[in-house]
């Protein structure tokens, strides 16, 4: 296994390396970082203009930019990837791209994990109940919230969740749902326990917004893949041999059923990723999705390059973790 | 719940300690879109310790339901009515929780698909440890202990490394072995076996009947053996009991049924069987049309739709199970019962004096049918012109495939090793048969004659054209002479195209699309079906009647030669008799040849001029089908001969029996020199090292050593086996 796990990182640096250049060159094609320089009025001095080149470097050709993106090799030793320097932001030198990127993780990691955690804990729950209790009014109860969950876009959703918040603290007068961002703005004179409430408190709306879509899609998966378990030789073998039956539920049926739901949600990480940005800016949160918002908003080339590249990492790591959790569930899958 | 009418009371109410299961008069209906399913009627039997019970009948007769109603293992929407008594106790309408303490305890069950049994996440060692843990206060090393024990005595090698393997890792035979071993875990007093070595090759069948038998010795329990297979039955159990629409309607001692039957179903089914121990030139008799739908069964005798004898009684009023008419048992439990009325006319009867030998189709009026069996004699002429001319050739054919690793390079790691070096010769008007087990190359191999897939190596030739240097632009004009019927008819036929439609479409694609129409009614006339029946579609036919469809679609554009793969196989016993009787009636009117694949022999022996015995990719045995079956001289075909179960219960119980061991090894490492010495009795048995050596090192050649037919054995010997 450790082995295997190895040589599945090893495999991902190509991936990466060849997602960096993609990113890149997107990037590199999208837009000028110094647009709104060039659009002053008066137009600034051209020895201005070329020192601001030179400071972002968009006086040498593209692929040295690469190069000096990737290692930092003949660059003012603020940029370099593989140095840890995400490179100088648009936004002045206090906007250190690599601090900030970092805070916002921290934030965001926050929500996501919440959110994969909720959609994936209720998403077994409702499959197992909806295929256990095949056609019955609650199996059709959940079908119905799970389809609407899905065809609901999460910008609406999300908006109506957080009126929906508000309404409920309006009318009892108390302030139950936080509504925005991910912590109060005292934080600093609270205990350790009362920041831990603070935090869970504001993650309740987000993540009920991030996960819905994940949960409808996944509780679906598990549902069919749960009665085709259900009805197999083997969970009748197991019930021909005097097991009963919640515990074949438990033991034969759910585990082989949560194969196929590893596949689906390691995909659907990536969906979380894409919908945290919108979530956030929903709850305003300062977490990723402002980031890469912001970075947007202000061309800023390599905020958005070093956005783009963590994503893409965390895409590498989750089919990480999904190829272990494999053999972890199944031993027909051989890691040597 | 008693019923008035039935007989069996009598045996039920008098004091019988010895009986272990006790059925009443069960009934299972399902609720569906179409309305209730009657799938069992009023079945009432009982087993006694230690005692085996065969249950025959033909798929959806209800066989396999009514043990899974026993067992409470059928769905929700199932409704169960009557009893079943395991020890007294009554199982039918118990919860959950209290059935689970009877299963596995005191009643046991083995299912049919070994490969689909086991969970695939959990050891094997586990899964048998499961079911002692269940049931016993014991500690998980005890339970392990007993796991390994149960294994050997199933005849698994290596019990103490095997029972930490995955299902995985285990063949389909070890993997049935098992499931007895689960079944045996609690020394229960019923074990319920459905089917347990249809999915299985003969060898390997003979192997686990024999684990089964073990299981029985050791734990005393009474069998309960559902098959299809009458010659399984034969060799097996005590007691039969024949299953009809849902109802049992003929039980009695294995003699009494197999030489006596009552029920002129049970009479039929015994003669549509292609049997190795008769004469070879009879036709078979099958029985016209199908079983009546469990929708809408008929409101005499469920078997008077199908029955020559049947007669306005029949129609009106449907029979109970009541003594035969010359049973002479005294003992009440081994009766002979039948449920006909008119079971006396049955005496001295045999299946050709009351069933046709024809191949027709019973959509086709039953006038037409008698006519046909009056004119078509029950002889065939079937030896042909040894002169004739060689249609399709094959020479030191070869296909390996490769086998590939799974990263992203996708390296070739080696081969499987499908032919290797096979020739074979196919003349005109002549049905050879390619016989072998799974995986021994046979459907690759016509595969490679029709040039679907290409040749490693070798030479395919078509009437002296090389075909293995065509272009497929260059083969499309030749295809027309070289057509195949495929295994499946449930498969092969295109559920959203009528029959006319898919019959066609051969034409259609070689530009005779214009007369289509008009030949697919021949065509269908023909294959003896109904030329009416064109606009339907497949799902509105049965199995036997689509096989006909695909036979008639290979027909359409008057091939030379027909591949046939496997194609009665999946048909019910009753069913496929037509369906050989058709292409026997086919070779003889259109001059066709055929190359027969199957694994069935006693269907080969039947309908093959010659054969070729196929083991590992490379051809064991071939000659004409008299000589081979007669004198075989290959240890391999002695050993498939004798695996195969005759459905005669005292010749299959007095048998002499070549028994092969083990499983067929990998053919991505096939062993050296005869490819067979791994599971070869006289390699294991007869030979000294010596002379073993012979067999590690030298592949035998494929010759003639004296017995006026080519093996390739070292030490080839005639046996007689039947």
């Amino acid at each position: 296994m450790l082995v295997y796990t190895a040589r599945r990182l090893a495999v991902a640096i190509p991936v990466l390396l060849a997602a960096s250049v993609l990113v890149f060159l997107m990037v590199d094609l999208s837009g000028d970082p110094l647009a709104d320089l060039r659009l002053q009025q008066p137009p600034p001095s051209e020895e201005v203009m070329a020192a601001a080149e030179a400071r972002y470097y968009l006086d040498r050709s593209t692929p040295e930019r690469y190069w000096l993106w990737m290692t930092g090799i003949g660059g003012n030793g603020d940029i370099g990837l593989l140095q840890g320097e995400f490179g100088p932001s648009v936004r002045g030198g206090a906007f250190d791209i690599g601090e900030q990127l970092a805070s916002s993780i921290t934030v965001t990691l926050r929500l996501v994990t919440a959110a994969i955690i909720a959609a994936l804990g209720l998403a077994i729950l409702s499959g197992v109940v909806s295929a256990m209790r095949q056609y019955s009014k609650l199996d059709y109860t959940l079908t119905f919230i799970g389809f609407l969950a899905l065809a609901m876009p999460t910008f609406w959703l999300g908006a109506l969740i957080k009126e929906g918040g508000l309404w409920f603290n309006q009318t009892t007068g108390t302030g139950f749902f936080y509504t925005i961002g991910a912590n109060s703005a005292r934080v600093s004179n609270m205990t350790n326990w009362e920041y831990f409430l603070d935090s869970a408190g504001h993650l309740v709306l987000p993540t009920v917004t991030l996960m819905l879509t994940s949960f409808a899609s996944w509780s679906r998966y598990q549902r069919t893949s749960m009665l085709e378990v259900l009805n197999s030789d083997y969970v009748r073998l197991a019930r021909a041999k005097g097991v009963p039956n919640r515990v074949v539920v438990r033991r034969h049926a759910l585990r082989t059923a949560l194969i196929p739901l590893v596949t689906v949600a390691t995909i659907g990480v990536v969906g979380i990723i894409e919908g945290v940005v919108i979530t956030e800016t929903i709850f305003q949160w300062r977490g990723l999705g402002y980031f890469f918002i912001e970075a947007v908003k202000t061309n800023d080339a390599f905020a958005v390059m070093s956005w783009l590249m963590l994503s893409g990492t965390l895409v590498v790591l989750a089919s990480l973790v999904a190829d272990i959790l494999y053999g972890v569930l199944d031993p027909r899958i051989r890691y040597e | 719940m008693t019923t008035t009418e039935n007989i069996n009371d009598g045996a039920s109410t008098a004091v019988d300690k010895d009986i272990v299961l006790d059925v009443q008069d069960l009934n299972v209906t399902f609720s569906s879109e179409d309305g209730p399913l009657q799938a069992v009627r009023g079945v009432s039997y009982q087993v006694r310790r230690g005692e085996a019970l065969g249950i025959v009948g033909e798929s959806g007769s209800g066989k396999s339901v009514t043990s899974m109603a026993i067992m409470g293992l059928l769905p929700k929407t199932a409704k169960v009515t009557g009893s079943a008594r395991v020890l007294g106790q009554e199982l039918i309408g118990l919860n959950d929780a209290q059935i689970s303490k009877v299963r596995g305890e005191k009643i046991a069950m083995i299912f049919q698909d070994p490969l689909t049994s086991l969970n695939p996440v959990y050891t094997i060692g586990y899964q048998i440890a499961e079911a002692i843990l269940t049931h016993r206060k014991v500690t998980k090393q005890q339970a392990r202990e007993r796991a390994i024990e149960l294994l050997d005595k199933v005849g698994i090698p290596h019990p103490d490394r095997r029972v930490d393997q995955y299902p995985h890792e285990l063949s389909g035979g070890m993997r049935q072995r098992v499931v007895i071993a689960i079944a045996m875990a609690n020394d229960p007093d019923v074990i319920i076996a459905d089917e347990p070595t249809t999915a299985l090759d003969v060898t390997v069948q003979a192997q686990v009947l024999e684990a089964l038998e073990a299981a029985r010795q050791e734990t005393g329990a009474a069998l309960v053996l559902i098959t299809h297979d009458l010659g399984v039955v034969a060799g097996h159990v005590d007691r039969v009991a024949v299953m009809y629409a849902g109802r049992l309607v003929e039980t009695g001692t294995v003699e009494d049924v197999f030489y006596r039957p009552r029920m002129p179903y049970a009479l039929g089914l015994l003669g549509s069987l292609p049997r190795m121990d008769e004469a070879r030139g009879e036709k078979l008799t099958p029985i016209l049309g199908t079983p009546p739908s469990l929708l809408d069964l008929p409101r005499g005798c469920g078997f008077a739709p199908r029955c020559p004898m049947a007669e306005a009684l029949c129609h009106a009023e449907e029979p109970v199970l009541k003594e035969a008419v010359d049973a002479e048992e005294t003992d009440l439990h081994h009766r002979h019962m039948a449920a006909c009325h008119f079971g006396e006319r049955l005496v001295d009867v045999r299946p050709e004096d009351l069933f046709h030998p024809t191949s027709l189709d019973a959509e086709v009026p039953v006038e037409a049918v008698r006519a046909e069996g009056t004119e078509a004699s029950a002889e065939r002429g079937r030896e042909h012109e040894a002169s004739s001319e060689v249609l399709l050739s094959a020479v030191d054919l070869v296909k390996n495939f490769p086998i590939r690793s799974k990263g992203i390079l996708r390296r070739k790691i080696g081969e499987v090793q499908a032919v290797s070096g096979i020739s074979l010769e196919l003349r005109e008007h002549e049905t050879l048969a390619l016989v072998g087990e799974s995986g021994c190359g046979k459907s690759t191999t016509a595969r490679l004659l029709l040039q679907l897939i290409r040749q490693t190596s070798g030479e395919v030739t078509y009437m002296g054209q090389p075909l293995h240097t065509l272009s497929d632009a260059q083969m499309r004009p030749l295809r027309r002479d070289l057509q195949l019927v495929f295994q499946d008819p449930f498969a092969s036929l295109d559920p959203r195209m009528t029959v006319t439609d898919i019959i066609a479409e051969p034409m259609q694609i070689h530009g005779q699309g214009r007369t289509a129409k008009a030949r697919v009614k021949e065509l269908l006339e023909l294959v003896g079906l109904n030329p009416e029946h064109g606009s339907r579609y497949p799902h509105e036919f049965s199995g036997g009647q689509r096989q006909r469809i695909g036979i008639a679609r290979a027909l359409s554009l008057n091939p030379k030669v027909l591949i046939l793969d496997e194609p009665v196989s999946a048909l019910d016993v009753s069913i496929q008799a037509g369906v050989i009787n058709l292409l026997e009636d086919l070779q003889d009117e259109l001059g066709l040849s055929y190359l027969f694949v199957s694994h069935d022999l006693s269907v080969v022996r039947h309908i093959a001029d010659r054969v070729a015995v196929m083991y590992l990719g490379k051809v064991m045995e071939t000659g004409t089908t008299e000589e081979l079956f007669a004198a075989p001289a290959h240890p391999y075909t002695q050993a498939l001969i004798s695996a195969i179960p005759l459905p005669d219960p005292v010749k299959e119980r007095t048998r002499e029996r070549i028994v092969v061991t083990g499983d067929v090894p990998s053919p991505a490492d096939p062993p050296s020199g005869c490819r067979f010495r791994t599971r070869c009795p006289k390699f294991a048995n007869e030979l000294d090292d010596a002379r073993r050596n012979l067999c590690v090192e030298e592949p035998p050649e494929l010759l003639d050593r004296g017995t006026g037919h080519r093996d390739a054995c070292h030490y080839s010997q005639v046996v007689e086996l039947i």
